[in-house]
């Protein structure tokens, strides 16, 4: 009996999220017509964080407090993401706990100065990039495909490590330049319809896009890869990004574009002092 | 020609009087040839206007509250506006700059008929 009530519940939720999200997709992508300016528009935050959370309380009262009471089920990855930390693969005979200690507790912390500059790479280092990178150099591994399973489960498990700690992302130095170019793609209009990622979670944080209650884009970097009932699958923070951008029916780039990366940069940024929840859990 | 003739031609000529009248006074609704009941589907049709992610119009489950409540905001507007309304359909960055509503013909969303025919619908909901 509980376990019907609990998919019901589901069922209704995703019905109601399918409603929801859909709000803007529609099957035509398309280029955009309007030209984008090179300066940050300026954008008035349609209200606080604080009244945000008040009008999400009213709005969804505790259906999200139950979803997650009910269990994550993103949390099945992260027993899979410890066992690959620990997994011998490539043709060094290396795994991740030979240089992170076991079980990569070593990494303990590590995920709250991710995105970061790195020298090699000239460019964002995320978390996948990361792993995929000591793969490919240190243990003589093949790079794991982005958005994959295992892939996903070592990204939530190594992040989960650092649970509970801030985030502290730097854009100092050399990172500079790549915040600013993050910060341009937030603000900059794109796609048929002439949305910016800024218009929506900074000017109409709040606001309700069909039933869809817009959020203010605090928080929004700290808990992926989550767990979402409208992919009914553990996804990451890219993903996200791709999925509002298929609904401003702009172009979509490649997972772990230098786009992304600095895109990504710029919203964690913006979520320092926001404390790591790994993996997240989301309509 | 009897007492009941000249009512007939008078009644004939009323009739036609009206109907002269009539069809002048349409010619403006004429000119622009919306279809409102076609509007009324393409503002309420996801893929195509899906004005109600954004705006309040009656009889839509749960519509949007980023734009106005547009059953409010035509009563403002009278026949002599319409190229107004439609401007704001077609390209409402001539109003303001930094609007967040989708610019449906300047950006090919909607067909000029297709923002007609939305303009028709509009135009439906003021009250008499
Ligand atoms: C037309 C409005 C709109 C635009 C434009 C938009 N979003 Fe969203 N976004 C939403 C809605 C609605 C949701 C789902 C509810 C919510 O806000 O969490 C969402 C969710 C998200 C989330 C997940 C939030 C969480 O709590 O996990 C992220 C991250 C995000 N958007 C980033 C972006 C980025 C980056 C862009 C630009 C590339 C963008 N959005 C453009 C409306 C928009
Ligand atoms: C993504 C949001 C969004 C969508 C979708 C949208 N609008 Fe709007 N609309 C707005 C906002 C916001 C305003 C208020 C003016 C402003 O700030 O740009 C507005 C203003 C208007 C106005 C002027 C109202 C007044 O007060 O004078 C009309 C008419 C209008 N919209 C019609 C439509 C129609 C018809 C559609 C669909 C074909 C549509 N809108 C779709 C956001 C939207």
């Amino acid at each position: 009996m509980y376990r019907l009530v609990t998919f019901l519940k589901m069922f209704v939720l995703t019905a109601a999220v399918g409603l929801v999200f859909g709000t803007f997709g529609s099957g035509t992508p398309a280029q955009a017509a309007t030209k984008s300016s090179a300066t940050i528009e300026q954008l008035t935050p349609s209200m606080s964080y604080a009244e945000y959370k008040k009008r999400y309380e009213k709005y969804y009262g505790d259906a999200t407090a139950q979803m997650a009471e009910e269990g994550n089920p993103a949390d099945f990855l992260l027993d899979d993401g410890k066992d690959l930390a620990n997994k011998v693969v490539g043709s060094k005979g290396k795994s991740c706990a030979s240089c992170h200690g076991k079980d990569a507790v070593k990494l303990k912390g590590a995920a709250t100065t991710f995105p970061r500059y790195d020298a090699a790479l000239k460019g964002i280092m995320t978390f996948p990039l990361q792993i995929n990178t000591c793969r490919e150099r240190q243990m003589g591994a093949k790079p794991l495909k982005y958005e994959s399973y295992d892939q996903l489960a070592l990204t939530m498990y190594i992040k989960s490590l650092s649970n509970g700690m801030p985030i502290r992302v730097s854009i100092d130095g050399l990172a500079q330049p790549f915040y600013k170019k993050g910060e341009a793609t937030y603000y900059r209009r794109q796609g048929q319809l002439n949305f910016s990622c800024a218009i929506c979670h900074v000017q109409y944080a709040g606001y309700k896009a069909r039933a869809n209650l817009i959020s203010n884009n605090k928080h929004h970097a700290d808990h992926w890869p989550g767990y979402r009932l409208k992919w009914n699958k553990t996804g990451s923070l890219q993903r996200r990004f791709r999925g509002c951008l298929k609904n401003m029916r702009a172009k979509r780039k490649p997972y772990e574009s230098a786009e992304y990366r600095d895109l990504e940069l710029y919203l964690t940024y913006i979520n320092n002092g926001d404390l790591i929840q790994v993996p997240g859990m989301r309509m | 020609m009897s007492v009941m003739d000249t009512a007939r031609t008078k009644g004939h000529l009323l009739w036609a009087g009206a109907a002269i009248f009539f069809m002048v006074a349409a010619i403006p609704v004429w000119a622009h040839a919306g279809n409102a009941k076609e509007g009324r589907k393409i503002v309420i049709t996801k893929k195509l206007g899906n004005c109600i992610a954004c705006h309040y119009l009656p009889n839509v489950e749960s519509p949007g509250n980023i734009g106005p409540n547009l059953v409010k905001a035509m009563q403002a507007y009278s026949m002599a506006d319409r190229a107004d309304v439609t401007q704001w359909v077609r390209d409402a960055r001539k109003f303001n700059p930094h609007t967040i509503m989708p610019p449906f013909g300047a950006n090919k969303i909607l067909t000029p008929q297709q923002i007609d025919d939305a303009v028709a619908y509009l135009y439906t909901l003021k009250k008499q």
